[in-house]
């Protein structure tokens, strides 16, 4: 990966041909990685598609436990939502820099969207936390809830993809500061990581819309 | 670092001819999503203010939908850039999209076979647990091969003792309103029994209304003498009690539900 990276710095203008990589195109003349994307991306549809509507088939059902107006607190809500709507606009400025071929703005944004997404998942921490010691909402066992058995495995799995995703971000601007990840054919892997981020922001917004704001007009 | 450097400014010399950058784009659109955050957020508040808020009342909700469905449509098109992009990758995020509507309202239909052992939703009327039914719980109740029979049990023992002080505290504050059985007494509490209801029907409904009261009638607010877990109880008992259409009940009131 290493000799491959270094060539493609001196020979991608050149039409140098590199091999096996991800970032290779199929015989569709497509990058695989990105096809690959999309195509996973459509199945989270399904996945997060399940989870919210889970949600939403039991609203107002639980027997007992404290209920979503008890326990939700727009305020800070509000503040990860925001942080998280931001970085997608770094992501994208992320992507738009690789594809000028300036990796170092590209890893400047990146970082700065790992943070944000760190902040997110680190608001989710706190109000789980609050949930669950002050508020008493509880995820399974005999004072569960249909509220808090589907609010804690939807949002909890949106978290997990925000965790993965900053994970990712970290690792990719390892790979750009070691120059292993370099402009030209392998920007697409920026550009990948970037439409899960995006992803991940598009499932918050609508949960926050559906789960967080409609709730609070009833 | 300086061969890094040399690539950052390569684009600058005429290096190989440049994708054309979307960045004032991406900035613009970042601002205007932001400000359709600030908007959203704003909505809620509205209900602070209940002129403003009676004047549309139904065109909150589905103002605040619409909303979200721009903001999704935006960063799936230009952040994503899925408007411009191939046919392929719109079909293979679109498709699914709708598959997951559709896996949406089947597992609607699943949770409505499933939990209502007789067609009336999730309420186990009185009248089910007194002739000794044990509701289904875990999904598959306690037959399921994944069943694990002490969470059943604990499960079906709160919801039990819950449901049963619920009655209690029914019958000592609410009965004298809404009668013994929930029929309802003539020119006070309305009939509890039926399926129709003034204020909503669900088990939130019901707790919100017991909570608050319904003020300029004679249905006082509970949530000063009551707490959470005692309102609960009761708003879980009332909904018991739907559809059980005691003998000699008021005449329904409100919406069908
Ligand atoms: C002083 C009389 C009185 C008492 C006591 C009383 N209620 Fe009511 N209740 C009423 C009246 C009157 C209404 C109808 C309000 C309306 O017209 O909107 C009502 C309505 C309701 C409703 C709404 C029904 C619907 O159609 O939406 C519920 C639920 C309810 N009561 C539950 C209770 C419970 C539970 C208690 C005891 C904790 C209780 N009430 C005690 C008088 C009473």
């Amino acid at each position: 990966m290493s000799a491959h990276a270094e060539n493609l710095t001196h020979d991608d203008a050149h039409g140098h041909e590199s091999h096996g990589a991800l970032s290779e195109n199929n015989f569709l003349g497509l990058p695989n990685i990105k096809l690959a994307m999309w195509a996973f991306l459509g199945s989270e549809c399904m996945f997060f598609g399940s989870l919210i509507g889970t949600y939403f088939f039991y609203h107002g059902n639980s027997l007992g436990g404290p209920l979503p107006k008890d326990v939700f607190s727009i305020g800070i809500t509000s503040i990860s939502t925001f942080l998280l709507l931001m970085s997608s606009l770094t992501m994208a400025l992320a992507v738009d820099a690789m594809k000028q071929q300036k990796p170092l703005t590209a890893r400047t944004f990146i970082l700065i969207t790992a943070a944000l997404g760190a902040c997110f998942v680190g608001f989710q921490v706190v109000e789980f936390h609050e949930f669950y010691t002050e508020k008493h909402l509880v995820f399974a066992g005999a004072n569960a809830s249909l509220f808090g058995s589907t609010f804690y495995t939807m949002t909890g799995f949106h978290g997990t993809h925000v965790t993965v995703g900053v994970i990712w971000l970290l690792i990719m601007s390892v790979l750009i500061t070691k120059k292993k990840l370099v402009p030209g054919k392998e920007a697409v892997n920026v550009e990948v990581m970037g439409l899960y981020w995006h992803f991940v922001d598009i499932v918050w917004i609508v949960i926050f819309t559906f789960v967080y704001l409609l709730e609070f007009l009833k | 670092m300086s061969h890094g450097h040399a690539v950052e400014t390569n684009g600058a010399h005429g290096g190989p001819a440049l994708p054309h950058s979307h960045r004032k784009q991406y900035i613009i659109l970042g601002v205007v999503l932001s400000l359709v955050t600030f908007i959203e957020l704003g909505i809620p508040l509205v209900k602070g203010v209940p002129e403003l808020w009676t004047a549309a009342k139904e065109v909150w909700a589905p103002l605040l939908i619409v909303l979200s469905i721009f903001k999704f449509g935006a960063v799936v098109g230009d952040f994503m850039h899925l408007r411009s992009d191939l046919t392929l990758y719109k079909i293979l995020f679109i498709s699914p999209l709708f598959l997951a509507m559709f896996s949406f309202f089947a597992i609607g239909s699943l949770s409505v076979v499933h939990y209502a052992p007789f067609g009336k939703g999730y309420a186990i009327t009185a009248q089910d647990l007194a002739d000794g039914y044990v509701p289904p719980t875990v999904g598959g109740g306690a037959d399921a091969p994944w069943a694990d029979d002490k969470f059943e049990a604990a499960f079906v023992d709160a919801q039990k003792a819950g449901f049963a002080k619920g009655k209690e505290t029914f019958a000592a504050s609410c009965v004298s309103c809404h009668r013994a059985d929930g029929g309802g007494m003539p020119g006070l509490g309305v009939n509890l029994t039926d399926d129709c209801y003034k204020h909503g029907g669900k088990v939130a409904a019901l707790y919100t209304t017991i909570a608050k009261g319904v003020s300029g009638t004679a249905m006082p607010a509970w949530q000063s003498s009551m707490d959470s877990e005692k309102l609960r109880q009761v708003a879980y008992y009332v909904h018991s009690l739907k559809g059980m259409n005691v003998a000699g009940g008021k005449a329904c009131e409100g919406a069908k539900e």
